[in-house]
């Protein structure tokens, strides 16, 4: 069985990969792509802990293939800081405690970041559903969008 | 000082005694002294017990002081989550 | 210099309190932090795990030869690969480590004993090959009738697990072999004359599901092992000393030739405190002479880990018309899992711990069945038998006319309160969390229709033991602080602080740590809250040993006896009859001249920290009960917790939070459901549902410091009592809002639907 080539945008970087066809986007950012701040906490598209952003658009990359990586924008965690300087959402996060064990972290913060996205000023409700696909375990979540709002908030002020 | 036995494994060593009067400076000795009496008990107590010494809850270590009057109760170990 | 470094009651506390950043947060928010599945090595291989279809068999053969021909497989694996092991309860009562047993779960020997159940092991060069290699595995079963319930499981005629079993702890010992492991009893008083004294019994029985941890990150590691019997392991656990100490023992190894990496944790609440993957990458490594990598997938980790027990119990309470308590009498049966070991025992200690009863009886039964072994969850025990006595007190409290919290109040252990398993109680605490509760504005907020409020309490012990610190000042005067305490939900921040305040030192001049097994002394498990207050115990002493040594070398410096040196506000000054001599001298102008006073200041402190106080919780729920559709909506939450002190306050209130939220979990939908056949059918998150954002309102935490005495700054442990009153308060606001007792988790929409239509009132 032979391999696809696939080239794609990883963060802003042109990247190309090989991988077999039944290989997961997640897959193969984590033992390709050596990107392992991705996350997989099911497999099956029930925990949000592998999200990522494909053209813009939040997905669960345990359920994306591959090759459909093939010249799209692959948005992952280890792309959310600029440089040396945190995402507000990033800096929110370690104000408010909002992870314990900090597995689920890299998936929400991608999740509340496409949230911010399309609505800069979420009511607390509204978070709630949005991240209601992004399991923590830990938390109970009261910090998690506690930080949420307060970046949303830092956000809209600057 | 009275010493009691809870742990559910110590009657098989003393033929069901569960409580003691024993002098003793340091729980070394308690365990010293009830294992001279029931040969055995001492690496049960040792192994498989807590202690409480007037109500504090310690893992069994000899350096532990005992004051004359208080009161020993070797429990069932507790492991947390 | 003892006691002068810590600070006393009164005396203001500078960081301990606060809510800094903690140092691994970076890491963690950026995908750097490396967790269990997050390590490779060159030349790695994938393991996989073939895994039992049957709840109960006889393997009669496996037949390894055409997985071992499959090009691109390097090793394979059954129990042949792991030596035998003595049948032995070694260790404490409640945990009782069996590795018997222990070798059995983690690879079936003569049977498998539940769907799920490992029976071989692969290590390939791809984790395809790994996976085609497994459908290779020709295993002969022959298949046994199984049992699931923990009723059933005790009847006569249940098929048994282990045909030779006698229960423990009856005498004389039974003459028949059964499900049930063992019984246990605590007794104080005279239950029958308690109960001839009542005006008032309430009896009822409750039927509680196993759930699971649900830590988001399933088990993970990789194990690099040599022929020459030396290995290391990268594994995500609560313990890693007992990592290494189990895999030793099941791989017949030295303790010391396996070194254990701390890999960063994603959750255990108690069930990573055990070995699932890491003696089989381990054997498979040894095996095959490459680094091994294993994962579990989601569904591997609801069928073969974890969960806490599921439960049958019958409680029963006798009180005085004016309230007071005389009697309580409980039965407890824990299904186990398929080995002996469920938390019974801390059911029966802690279910009627909060109250002072002159006559109590607290029973239960350790019983075996076809579902996964369990493993210990968040104050493993205590919340099930919760359920069942403040459920029972709250119907107790309705039938005496009293406010329920009133009722609690009145009944509310002290010090010097006797307790079912024999010592008095030496804490107070639980009547203040009770107080802030009745203090909480939202004891007395108006409820609207169909809603209801519910009130309940829980008790833990709290655990000490042994932890290992080391403290070493930097050429620069910054402090690291290592432990050997897994940190999985922000515990190195809590060591920084313990050291920067005992140091009088800034928070950011320290860096806390966690050290691998070969770095650091023996640490036992991150787990019955103990971290805080064992560890932490172990911090500060390092650090005043720390100080007694930079007292020593300013003394040097300054020319002046050691006697004469104190440490006062993260500066050595000159005392006695030298005070007033010279400048105080900060930390970091000793550790200047380190070299020319004798070279590195550091110190290790290994401790087993006794004196831990047990942790009390109330809680207050408000529900809505939906008439139509029998769902529940949580519309409040108060936990007020005694946590002794906070050491980093927001991650305090994080862990009441996320154990509340557990337990509203447990509470409403979290259940293992079976199939005839034994098989579990909803091993995801999609049918296994844990809460999710959207079910919660903000939970409100109230820390109630009733400091400890016997901790430097009062720690008592925050991690787990929030979790026992929850399923009970639930259950109370339920019957509050439609007046029907639900005595069957989880409180299902179609459960609450039947009691709503029952019409048998609460
Ligand atoms: S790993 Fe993709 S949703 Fe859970
Ligand atoms: S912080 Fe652990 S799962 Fe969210």
């Amino acid at each position: 069985m032979s391999k696809h080539h696939v080239t794609t945008t990883l963060n802003g970087n042109a990247v190309e990969f090989l991988c077999d066809t039944q290989q997961t986007l997640l897959e193969v950012l984590r033992d390709e792509l050596h990107h392992t701040g991705t996350k997989e906490g099911c497999g099956t598209g029930d925990c949000g802990a592998c999200s990522v952003t494909v053209d813009g658009r939040l997905v669960c990359s345990c359920l994306v293939l591959g090759v459909e990586a093939q010249g799209k924008s692959i948005q992952t965690i280890e792309g959310m800081a600029q440089g040396t300087s945190l995402h507000p959402l990033q800096r929110k996060f370690l104000e408010h405690a909002a992870l314990q064990c900090g597995v689920c972290t890299p998936g929400i913060l991608i999740a509340a970041r496409a949230l911010l996205a399309r609505n800069p000023d979420p009511s607390e409700e509204e978070v709630r559903f949005w991240l209601a696909g992004n399991l923590c375990r830990c938390t109970g979540y009261n910090k998690i969008i506690e930080a949420v709002l307060d970046a949303a908030h830092e956000m809209r002020g600057s | 000082m009275r010493v009691v036995l809870i742990s559910s494994h110590s009657g098989h060593y003393t033929g069901g005694v569960k409580e003691f009067e024993i002098e003793a400076q340091t729980l070394h000795d308690v365990i010293r002294v009830l294992n001279q009496r029931y040969p055995g008990l001492g690496e049960h107590l040792e192994e498989e017990t807590s202690v409480a010494i007037d109500g504090e809850i310690h893992e069994v270590a000899y350096y532990h002081p005992v004051r004359p009057g208080c009161e020993i109760y070797f429990i069932p170990k507790i492991e947390g989550g | 210099m003892d006691a002068k470094v810590i600070k006393q009651e009164g005396q203001t506390l500078k960081i301990v309190g606060t809510s800094p950043v903690r140092p691994d947060g970076t890491p963690k928010v950026t995908g750097l932090a490396r967790y269990g599945a997050d390590f490779a090595l060159p030349g790695m291989l994938w393991g996989a795990i073939l895994r039992s279809p049957h709840a109960h068999a006889r393997i009669r053969a496996i037949d390894t030869s055409k997985a071992r021909a499959l090009p691109g497989v390097k090793a394979v694996i059954t129990a042949e690969d792991f030596p035998e092991q003595k049948f032995e309860f070694v260790g404490p009562e409640r945990v009782a480590v069996n590795f018997w047993h222990m070798t059995r779960n983690v690879m079936a020997r003569e049977k498998v004993l539940y769907e799920g159940h490992a029976v071989a092991a692969v290590a390939a060069t791809s984790k395809a090959i790994a996976e085609e290699a497994l459908r290779l595995i020709e295993v002969d079963y022959e298949p046994l009738p199984h049992v699931i319930d923990v009723d059933a499981a005790m009847q006569p005629d249940a098929p048994l697990l282990f045909e030779d079993m006698i229960t423990r702890g009856i005498d004389p010992p039974p003459g028949k072999p059964s499900n049930i492991a063992k019984r246990i009893e605590f007794n104080i008083g005279d239950l029958d004359a308690g109960f001839a004294a009542a005006d008032e019994i309430v009896e009822m029985s409750f039927k509680t599901a196993p759930v699971h941890q649900g830590y988001i990150e399933p088990h993970a590691c990789l194990a690099r092992f040599d022929s020459n019997g030396q290995g290391e392991l990268w594994s995500a656990s609560q313990g890693h000393f007992v990592v290494r100490a189990f895999t030793a023992r099941l791989l017949n190894m030295n303790i010391g030739d396996v070194l254990v990496h701390p890999a960063e944790i994603g959750g255990g609440f108690g069930g990573k405190t055990v070995i699932y993957v890491e003696p089989l990458a381990a054997a498979l490594s040894r095996k095959s002479g490459h680094p091994v990598k294993i994962m579990m997938s989601r569904e591997d980790v609801f069928k073969a880990t974890g969960p806490t027990s599921g439960s049958s119990m019958t409680v029963r309470i006798g009180v005085k018309k004016d309230g007071t308590l005389v009697a309580a009498d409980g039965v407890f049966k824990f299904q186990a899992g398929a080995f002996p070991g469920s938390p019974v025992m801390n059911a029966t200690m802690c279910g009627f711990a909060p109250y002072d009863i002159p006559n109590v009886r607290s029973v239960g039964y350790d019983v075996v069945s076809n579902r996964p072994k369990s493993a210990a969850y968040r104050a493993p025990g205590s919340p099930i038998s919760a359920f069942a006595v403040e459920s029972v007190m709250d119907a107790v409290a309705a039938r005496i006319g009293m406010d329920p919290l009133k009722f609690r109040l009145l009944n509310a252990c002290k010090t010097g309160t006797p307790t079912v398993w024999g010592p008095k109680h030496a804490h107070d605490g639980y009547a203040e969390t009770i107080k802030a509760v009745l203090a909480h504005p939202a004891y007395a907020a108006p409820l609207g229709k169909n809603q209801g409020r519910g009130v309940a309490s829980g008790f833990w012990f709290n655990n000490g033991g042994e932890s290992s610190a080391t403290v070493h000042v930097n050429e620069d005067g910054t402090v690291v602080v290592a432990t050997g305490s897994m940190d999985i939900g922000g515990s190195r921040a809590s060591m920084a602080i313990m050291a920067a305040e005992t140091l009088g030192i800034e928070y950011d001049d320290v860096r806390a740590i966690v050290a691998d097994t070969a770095s650091i002394g023996y640490t036992h498990v991150t787990g019955g809250s103990r971290v805080t207050f064992a560890t932490g115990i172990a911090v500060v002493e390092a650090c005043k040993k720390v100080i007694v040594e930079l007292c020593a070398r300013a003394a040097m410096i300054w020319k002046l006896e050691p006697g004469e040196v104190v440490w006062e506000n993260g500066c050595a000054k000159p005392a006695g009859a030298a005070a007033g001599k010279f400048e105080p001298m900060p930390l970091k102008a000793v550790a200047a001249k380190r070299a020319l006073t004798g070279g590195p200041i550091g110190a290790e402190a290994s401790v087993n920290a006794g004196g831990a106080a047990p942790g009390f919780a109330t809680e207050l729920c408000d529900v809505e009960v939906d008439p139509e559709t029998g769902s529940v909506k949580i519309l409040r939450f108060v936990v007020a917790q005694d946590v002794g002190r906070a050491i980093h306050r927001s991650y305090v209130e994080g862990q009441l939070e996320g154990g509340v939220v557990q337990g509203i979990g447990w509470a409403l939908n979290e259940a293992y459901i079976y199939d005839d056949a034994g098989h579990l059918l909803n091993a995801g998150f999609l049918d296994y549902r844990i809460p999710v954002a959207s079910d919660l309102p903000m939970i409100e935490t109230v820390l109630v410091e009733v400091p400890n005495p016997n901790h430097p700054y009062g720690v008592k442990g925050a991690g787990e009592v929030n979790i026992v009153p929850a399923m009970a308060a639930v259950a109370n606001a339920i019957n509050n809002a439609i007046s029907r007792r639900l005595t069957d988790l989880p409180m299902s929409p179609p459960k609450v639907l039947a009691a709503i239509h029952s019409g048998r009132k609460g």
